[in-house]
């Protein structure tokens, strides 16, 4: 038995020197091209990637009266597939309970001149512009601003970066809660969109032009749509617009014009509806 | 057809890999091995006494494990230097003593000079307690910062006045880099975190190329360097807040940040009046952009043809393309410096000004 295992590692050895060669020789094989060459490939890789990705320049347009203007910093989303396609997610988003910016600080019990504040700039929350003295001092300060400064002073021991950092020491339901309420309203309808597309939605935002570019995108039929209605004086817009892709796509050409009215060169009109009223508390 | 030669493969690599590392395998059925399985260990581990010498107690590292527990058991949020060093609460000085000595007092009186101290002290003496500036400048970098620009620009956008019929009375966001005296910006945006550099700018490796020397304002925008344009939102409260340092800040393998950026259009300026927009007017894909790795100043040249391949009296692009057609060794200057210049234009280039694409080289 000893004798036997004393041959052991001999035999090891001549073992290794013949199955080292084999394993190489098999990797070359399988890893280059020859096989693919010799079985063949329904898959042909494109000779050019580049020219196979498409980009899209979006511009959105609003229309009042006469006057006609671009939809500044409003973010839209391209989920992959046609209307026809996402029918049932674009009658989700048609359905879905909308709670108006207004209407949202109200249920909160903000006070008058924070829901004014945010009107005076057309401001969605407190992060939008920096709280100037006026608003902090004086007949026509915010209350909330006021406790917050109180709270910072007594934190930091400078009024000055009390008011700087103001959203600091204000409560999560009023600096950030507009934003979650809108981000959970959107990853819900994200994931569906994604399990269904079995695709990445793309988004970007709109510049202050309402110019947006949608890039390295793969050819084929998508849904371009702002998800949650997007509040407009005393109305709410919602796009659900067919959008192809052909291979090589470029910017330089036409913009995919979206608005909220039928005209020459708009593509897509919205979907408009009067803001809902907000319930009494 | 695929799967047999694959399974083989597996099958001849795991024997080979076995037959490589005998020991592993068959090692318990032999007593050779023991003996050299013993032999091994031993060549691996060095003395003791050499392994401590190889610790270079001057170089603190977060990849360090021990040096990996709770940000807070080491750093305090904010320091009581704050006041004195930053203007606003944060984290402004190296941890106190404790943090160390706890493991490494040893280090701490070793010697009339212990390296250890160099990692925060300018000069190694009781009587003198004068701290490095924190971070210091001069020490590699152990962390990379996560920065979600997309979330920030949902942040801080807005809703939309409803315009009215007369455009006089109509108001936008002036999202600008410069802003005229009488009109004071009124939200926030972009400037926030990347303001105008100030100072003056250090040249690249290698010098500036053809003496151009850009102004400072005209070329990249500043970025945050410190906490202060973080803080003010994320000091407690709103996530990730001041003492979840590990929020943004990625432990990463130590590195040294470039100091100079590339440029391709060297002769753009930022603060010419034409050029204030909105940074995302040009700088098309950050608002989808979730992290800053790979992030890439991303400006397509249909940001620049809307006004310089404008017929008759802007055709700077056409006229730059037309004038390789003619002369091979032709440099393109008016956007760029010769080292870019003078290479072939790329295809996106030859695509807005309708012409051809050629390279420099099959011209005669």
């Amino acid at each position: 038995m000893l004798h036997s295992l004393r041959r052991v590692p001999i035999i090891l050895a001549a073992t290794r020197a013949l199955l080292f060669p084999a394993a190489a020789v098999c990797l070359l094989v399988t890893f280059s091209p020859l096989p693919h060459l010799l079985y063949g490939n329904a898959q042909t890789q494109n000779a050019n990637p580049a020219e196979a990705r498409g980009v899209i320049r979006l511009r959105v347009r609003l229309k009042t009266g006469n006057a006609q203007r671009g939809l500044a910093r409003k973010r839209f989303f391209l989920i992959k597939g046609s209307a026809e396609a996402n029918k049932e997610l674009i009658q989700k988003m048609q359905q879905q309970p909308l709670v108006s910016r207004d209407c949202y600080y109200q249920t909160i019990g903000a006070s008058k001149p924070l829901i004014s504040w945010l009107k005076e700039n057309d401001c969605e929350s407190v992060y939008c512009r920096e709280a100037e003295i006026k608003d902090v001092e004086g007949a026509g300060a915010v209350p909330e601003f006021q406790k917050a400064i109180e709270a910072g002073e007594k934190q930091f021991g400078s009024r000055d970066i009390a008011r700087k950092w103001l959203s600091v020491n204000l409560s999560d339901e009023i600096k950030s809660g507009f934003y979650r309420q809108q981000q959970k309203l959107l990853q819900t309808f994200l994931m569906d969109a994604e399990r269904h597309s079995q695709a990445k939605v793309i988004s970007v935002m709109t510049d202050r032009l309402g110019t947006a570019y949608f890039t390295d995108l793969a050819p084929g039929d998508y849904l371009l749509t702002n998800i949650v209605p997007t509040e407009f004086g005393e109305k709410t817009e919602l796009w659900n617009c067919d959008m192809k892709v052909k291979p090589g796509d470029l910017a330089t050409e036409k913009p995919f014009q979206i608005s909220n009215a039928r005209e020459k060169n708009v593509k897509c009109v919205s979907e408009e509806r009067p803001i809902p009223a907000c319930p009494a508390k | 057809m695929r799967r047999h030669p694959a399974t083989l493969i597996v099958i001849l690599i795991v024997l080979a890999i076995g037959l490589d590392q005998p020991d592993s395998i068959f090692g318990r059925f032999t007593q050779q091995s023991v003996t050299a399985q013993i032999r091994r260990t031993q060549r691996r581990r060095p003395p003791q006494r050499s392994a401590a010498r190889a610790v270079d107690y001057s170089k603190f590292s977060h990849a360090t494990k021990k040096h990996q527990e709770s940000c807070g058991d080491c750093h305090k949020v904010p320091t009581d230097n704050w006041q004195k060093s930053r203007g606003f609460p944060d984290v402004a000085d190296f941890p106190d003593h404790e943090a160390c000595v706890s493991c490494h007092r040893q280090q701490f009186f070793k010697g009339a000079r212990p390296e250890i101290c160099t990692n925060c002290h300018r000069v190694v003496s009781p009587r003198d307690e004068a701290r490095l500036p924190f971070r210091n400048l001069q020490s590699s970098r152990q962390f990379t910062i996560e920065f979600p620009h997309d979330k920030h620009q949902d942040v801080i956008a807005r809703q939309h006045r409803l315009y009215r019929d007369n455009a006089q009375a109509v108001t936008f966001l002036r999202a600008t880099f410069t802003f005229p005296e009488d009109k004071k910006p009124v939200y926030n945006n972009c400037e926030i975190c990347h303001g105008p550099k100030t100072g003056k700018l250090e040249p690249p490796p290698g010098g500036w190329t053809d003496g151009f020397q850009p102004a400072a304002a005209d070329v990249f925008k500043s970025a945050p360097e410190g906490h202060s344009a973080c803080f003010n939102c994320h000091w407690k409260g709103q996530a990730p807040a001041s003492e979840k340092c590990d929020g943004c800040h990625k432990a990463a393998a130590a590195y040294n940040a470039v100091g100079w950026s590339s440029r391709v259009s060297m002769k753009f300026r930022h603060s010419r009046e034409q050029h204030v927009a909105e940074c995302t007017t040009c700088h098309i894909n950050i608002t989808r952009a979730a992290t800053l790795r790979g992030l890439k100043p991303d400006v397509p040249i249909t940001a620049c043809s809307e006004c310089h391949n404008k017929a008759p009296s802007h055709l700077e692009i056409s006229g730059e393309l037309g004038q390789i057609d003619k002369n091979r060794q032709f440099v393109c200057v008016y956007c760029h410096t010769s080292d870019v210049g003078k290479r072939d234009a790329p295809a996106s280039h030859y695509l807005i000004a309708e012409r051809p694409q050629i390279k420099r080289q099959d011209i005669k």
